[in-house]
């Protein structure tokens, strides 16, 4: 589904990539968590493979080169941005900033159906959030915003979820929620790659973790094994 | 006041009608983009193509038109290309454009000539021709037409660009269209406020509607409706007092800002 070969990138003006010789193969329906240090390029890693960082090697998702058919590939990826912010004016209500994760989906030229509006109400529902509807997505605390961030993702009903830190600004219950709620889509087959720095918030459910350091990947191996080895 | 023929005035109101409808909806955008100093560039550039015009004995307000029209079309591609926050370009090219005017100005045969470029930095509403009222109306359809056809792409790029691109919208086409709409804008809105007012006009009445809404919705319908207001009040306020209208204008949607400022609802607690 994913596949990476050979895989640089590198920053504006920078001269030393931030992820490397990165090598990947990713099948439908896996759940893969990325671990590592701060800096090691996990969050570079997620935005590379979404297409939204130019990078050397190739890159296919959905067979499809990701340099050439990313707008079309990312229709069907949902994306949740780390630590995402939101100034306390931002003109934009809770329900209009998760129907903008279909627009995508959409397509030109359409507005969005009541199928649509459906959709919307029904992932916010899924995520327990559905009283925030209507509120200014600027008034939100910091979980309220990741939990709608994380609804934007899913409303796009998206066959690959990116995920990057989704636990920040989470409290305990919050972060057993969701990290049940993520479970459970995988379980329908959606594939999941979600970058996360604390191992103790890794989901039962995840078989595969990938771990880096210094822009390359130096573990790619079952759960157990690399808990073990990281412990 | 000054008694002026029933067409004049006519002419006037339908141009303030129009210009207040055009510039306050783009204004929505640009505001929400940070981009409000696009206005101010354009109306440079459309004063250095004014002072060219004046140079070449060609006429100054088509010159000011194709100059506007030219940066809007170059600015989103050239910010792009040299990877540099929108602004930064905009920055450039405004001291660039003021000193190419003044330039062009050094060339021109007296102070006289000058005058004329630099009127269009300031507008006569009163001047206004019916080509001008239709070139508006048709402008302003088209201007409507297009966010009403692209809405949920331009408001999908206001709230997060790169959330955009990962939602799979191409934002490029957008946000060319934006900044191209805007240059038109200017262009078009020249002979009435002038190239300097016409940034106030973009900018105040906008504004002031983001003071009342968490919608981006009635924000772009709302922020019309208080241009159109704006150029009326400041209409009157010019016949009655005797005042340059385009400063009236200005000097109104300033106002209508603070009051909105001070009733807003966003900035009451409890």
């Amino acid at each position: 589904m994913i596949k990476l070969k050979n895989v640089e990138t590198v920053y504006e003006g920078e001269k030393t990539p931030v992820i490397k010789d990165i090598n990947l193969e990713v099948k439908r329906g896996e759940f893969i968590t990325v671990i590592g240090p701060n800096g090691a390029g996990k969050t570079t890693l997620l935005e590379t493979i979404n297409g939204l960082l130019e990078a050397n090697g190739n890159i296919t998702v959905f067979g499809k080169d990701i340099k050439k058919y990313g707008t079309e590939i990312r229709k069907n990826i949902g994306y949740v941005p780390q630590d995402f912010f939101c100034d306390s004016l931002t003109p934009f209500l809770v329900k209009d900033v998760v129907m903008m994760g279909r627009f995508g989906k959409i397509g030109l030229l359409k507005s969005p159906s009541r199928k649509d509006h459906e959709i919307v109400e029904k992932t916010l529902s899924f995520l327990g959030i559905s009283e925030l509807e209507k509120k200014p997505i600027g008034k939100l605390s910091g979980g309220q915003l990741q939990k709608v961030m994380i609804a934007r993702a899913l409303a796009k009903e998206p066959e690959i979820l990116l995920l990057d830190e989704p636990f920040s600004n989470l409290d305990l219950n919050s972060r057993s929620d969701i990290s049940e709620k993520i479970s459970l889509l995988n379980e329908k087959g959606m594939t999941i790659i979600m970058v996360v720095h604390d191992i103790n918030s890794i989901p039962e459910r995840c078989e595969r973790i990938l771990m880096i350091n210094n822009g390359k990947i130096i573990e790619d191996n079952e759960r157990e094994k690399v808990l073990r080895g990281a412990k | 006041m000054i008694i002026l023929p029933s067409k004049i005035i006519l002419f006037a109101v339908a141009g303030a009608f129009l210009t207040g409808i055009l510039c306050s909806l783009i204004g929505s955008f640009i505001v929400r983009m940070n981009l409000s100093s696009l206005g101010f560039c354009m109306s440079h550039a459309a004063f250095a193509g004014a002072a060219l015009g004046v140079v070449l004995s060609f006429s100054p307000l088509m010159m000011a038109m194709c100059f506007s029209t030219v940066v809007a079309l170059i600015l989103g591609p050239v910010a792009e290309k040299a990877k540099l926050d929108t602004n930064v370009v905009i920055g450039i090219i405004f001291s660039l454009m003021i000193s190419l005017g003044l330039i062009f100005l050094s060339f021109s045969p007296g102070a006289a000539m000058s005058s004329t470029a630099l009127s269009i930095l300031w507008g006569s509403i009163l001047g206004i021709t019916i080509e001008d009222i239709l070139r508006l109306l048709l402008i302003t359809s088209s201007i409507i037409l297009m966010i009403v056809l692209f809405f949920k792409e331009f408001q999908a790029i206001m709230f997060s660009r790169k959330m955009a691109e990962a939602s799979g919208i191409n934002t490029k086409p957008f946000y060319y269209m934006i900044l191209f709409l805007t240059g038109i804008t200017v262009a078009l809105s020249l002979k009435l406020v002038g190239g300097l007012l016409v940034f106030a006009l973009m900018i105040n009445p906008a504004s002031s509607a983001y003071q009342f809404f968490y919608d981006m919705k009635k924000i772009t319908i709302f922020s019309p409706i208080i241009g159109v207001l704006c150029c009326f009040l400041g209409i009157l306020l010019s016949f009655f007092l005797d005042l340059p209208t385009g400063a009236s204008i200005a000097i109104t949607s300033s106002l209508i800002f603070g009051l909105s400022v001070m009733v807003s609802p966003k900035r009451k607690r409890g």
